[in-house]
């Protein structure tokens, strides 16, 4: 059974087609203001790219912000228990899920079958987000593609103490007007973020073995500076930013 | 039909209580009270012949209030501020301001140097479980008492008293009566008219509001021991001012069937017992109904009390709100999450300010409870 797996993030929107035990095929865009829009438009994308035409798609579950905006959707679902599916299926032995979106970070920990059990988001502000992330890489004026190398570079990290975005940045310049190095700031910076998740994986309780999900994924610098902090190996995927779609796809095969 | 008018009333008067205040102000000439807190003694500003009423903050942006408090100040004192300071609540004649938290207690400071009205402190004890601090309590009615006569020029009879103890017992009975009636059949009443019952309730002319409370308690008796198979919610802090909560919770197959909310349970918890002291008798009310955690009476009490609620109402899920920075409810938690883990119950704490809006995000959280479930 062909099912479609929508995932309408806070700044990408992804599609994951899933049928006979794997992936069909998979898709990204950038939302821009509109989520009805951008599920309409990455749907159209996703179906050209694999072949396939609307009425060939016998369920379809929606997740993410923009979830209960797809009116075409069998069912929405939220994207914690999408991410945890998701995950589950690429790396079956993960308990501990960080993920890190455009907006917000979540740290989710599932039981041996894949089960949400619990979990704890960030509910203050974008601190500890993809968003803190853009922000900062453009006051060190470096590419987002190439903040995380950067920062493995950095021999002394430099004390990033505000986990508030506006302020952070403010600290940075500070920073740079003092003269230390970029590769040194920029490694601080990863190590405040990812000391804003640990406080968050030490709320739910750390269970070993530990992934990470969401475009932040991605970033090397922040894998490598959760790894040290939490003295433990953090796995990813180069699905990573798909986990929510793929688990909403799986989740519309189990739809009676 | 007769159900739907019924509750539009309340709906309407929930949907800006300072509208029907303002009216009723003018109708009636009456003076009219602001209460800060439930642990305002409303029979005696009744028994002056005056109206109690509860600032509940409509505020939605706030500007004037930042001035005076700041950001990682508690919403609900910033959006009262913002409501006198703005001239919202231009038609109120005094304010009561119980010293329950620390919040509270700098609310009064600055409400007194910047708002021209009426001003009553209740100086609360620290605590409200020993024999000393009721006794105290009784003391600090009858201060108050006397501040109101003062205040207002009018003299308080023992019968003024005991008619305002009737009139609110029967204000309390009847919305008792209703949550049990709702926690029996939840599929009722929606979650959100069970909120604009109490939010109107607690500003309504006290007469008025008995009859209509007693017009919906008699419509809806009758239809009870209807549980549905929906999984039942107890909300657990201070106060709940985003009706859509209840619409998100219901949307996924759940319903909120009690809670131990400022605005809710703990407004009507507790009739005042047949006392001959009326004074004796008020504050009574107060030290024996729940405490709130401001003032800290141990874990244990609020597990307790929690409990009971799990067990008398069939609770599945405990969704605690707290408004944002407010200290007493938050020293709480981290015990009773222990505990409801070891209880295995699920759990979702979420911290609000009460003049934001629900976002997706809280949205998306809420509704992962009810899906792990």
């Amino acid at each position: 059974m062909l099912t479609l797996g929508l995932d309408i993030g806070s700044l990408t929107a992804k599609g994951v087609l899933f049928d006979n035990g794997s992936i069909v095929e998979k898709h990204l865009i950038q939302v821009g203001y509109n989520s009805k829009n951008a599920a309409d438009k990455l749907m159209e994308e996703l179906l050209a790219k694999a072949s396939v035409t609307s009425s060939d798609i016998k369920k379809v579950i929606a997740t993410g912000y923009g979830r209960n905006s797809i009116d075409f959707a069998d069912k929405s679902v939220s994207e914690i228990i999408c991410h945890g599916k998701g995950i589950h299926f690429l790396l079956p032995d993960i308990r501990t899920i960080i993920d890190i979106g455009g907006q917000d970070s979540k740290v989710i920990l599932l039981d041996e079958k894949g089960t949400v059990v619990n979990f704890v988001m960030n509910d203050k502000c974008a601190a500890g987000t993809g968003r803190f992330l853009d922000v900062m890489a453009r006051a060190m004026e470096t590419e987002i593609q190439h903040f995380g190398e950067l920062s493995l570079k950095g021999k002394n990290p430099s004390k990033i103490s505000s986990v508030c975005t506006v302020f952070a940045e403010s600290e940075i310049i500070s920073l740079v007007a003092k003269g230390e190095n970029r590769e040194d700031i920029t490694s601080g910076i990863h190590l405040s973020i990812a000391r804003r998740i640990v406080s968050m994986v030490k709320r739910v309780g750390l269970v070993t073995p530990v992934a990470m999900s969401g475009g932040v994924a991605l970033n090397i610098g922040v894998i490598d500076a959760l790894q040290k902090l939490l003295k433990t190996t953090v796995k990813t995927t180069p699905l990573a930013q798909y986990g929510g779609a793929l688990g909403a796809a799986l989740l519309a095969q189990e739809i009676d | 039909m007769k159900e739907e008018n019924s509750l539009s009333l309340f709906r309407e008067i929930a949907a800006d209580p300072y509208a029907y205040l303002r009216r009723l102000k003018e109708e009636t000439g009456v003076k009219m009270i602001g209460s800060t807190c439930t642990y305002t003694p409303e029979e005696v500003i009744i028994a002056a012949g005056a109206h109690p009423f509860r600032i509940s903050g409509q505020s939605q942006t706030l500007s004037n209030s930042d001035a005076h408090l700041q950001a990682y100040s508690c919403s609900m004192v910033r959006c009262m501020l913002e409501d006198g300071l703005s001239g919202k609540l231009d038609f109120a004649d005094g304010v009561v301001f119980p010293h329950a938290c620390d919040s509270l207690q700098r609310l009064s400071d600055i409400w007194r140097l910047n708002i021209k009205s009426l001003h009553f402190d209740v100086l609360l004890p620290v605590k409200l479980d020993s024999e000393i601090s009721k006794n105290y309590f009784v003391k600090v009615i009858g201060r108050f008492k006397n501040d109101i006569e003062k205040a207002l020029n009018a003299t308080i009879t023992n019968q003024a008293l005991q008619d305002a103890i009737a009139l609110m017992n029967s204000i309390r009975s009847s919305m008792e009566k209703l949550y049990k009636i709702r926690s029996e059949n939840p599929s009722i009443i929606k979650g959100e008219d069970m909120a604009a019952i109490v939010k109107a309730s607690m500003v309504m002319d006290k007469k008025e509001c008995s009859a209509a409370l007693q017009e919906v308690v008699g419509m809806l008796s009758g239809n009870e021991n209807k549980k549905d198979g929906r999984k039942r919610i107890l909300i657990s802090g201070s106060i709940c001012s985003h009706p859509d909560i209840y619409n998100i919770i219901e949307n996924k197959d759940a319903v909120v069937v009690w809670d131990d909310l400022c605005s809710g349970t703990r407004y009507f918890e507790g009739v005042i017992k047949g006392e001959n002291d009326a004074l004796e008798a008020i504050a009574h009310r107060f030290t024996e109904r729940y405490v709130c955690p401001a003032k800290h009476l141990g874990v244990e009490f609020q597990m307790a009390n929690m409990k009971k609620i799990i067990k008398e109402h069939n609770i599945d899920a405990v969704l605690f709100i707290f408004v944002k920075f407010c200290e007493p409810f938050s020293f709480d938690y981290p015990d009773m999450k222990n505990e409801l883990q070891k209880m295995k119950i699920p759990f979702l704490m979420v911290e609000m300010d009460q003049h934001n809006h629900v976002d997706e995000q809280l949205h998306t959280r809420i509704d992962t409870l009810l899906e792990i479930m």
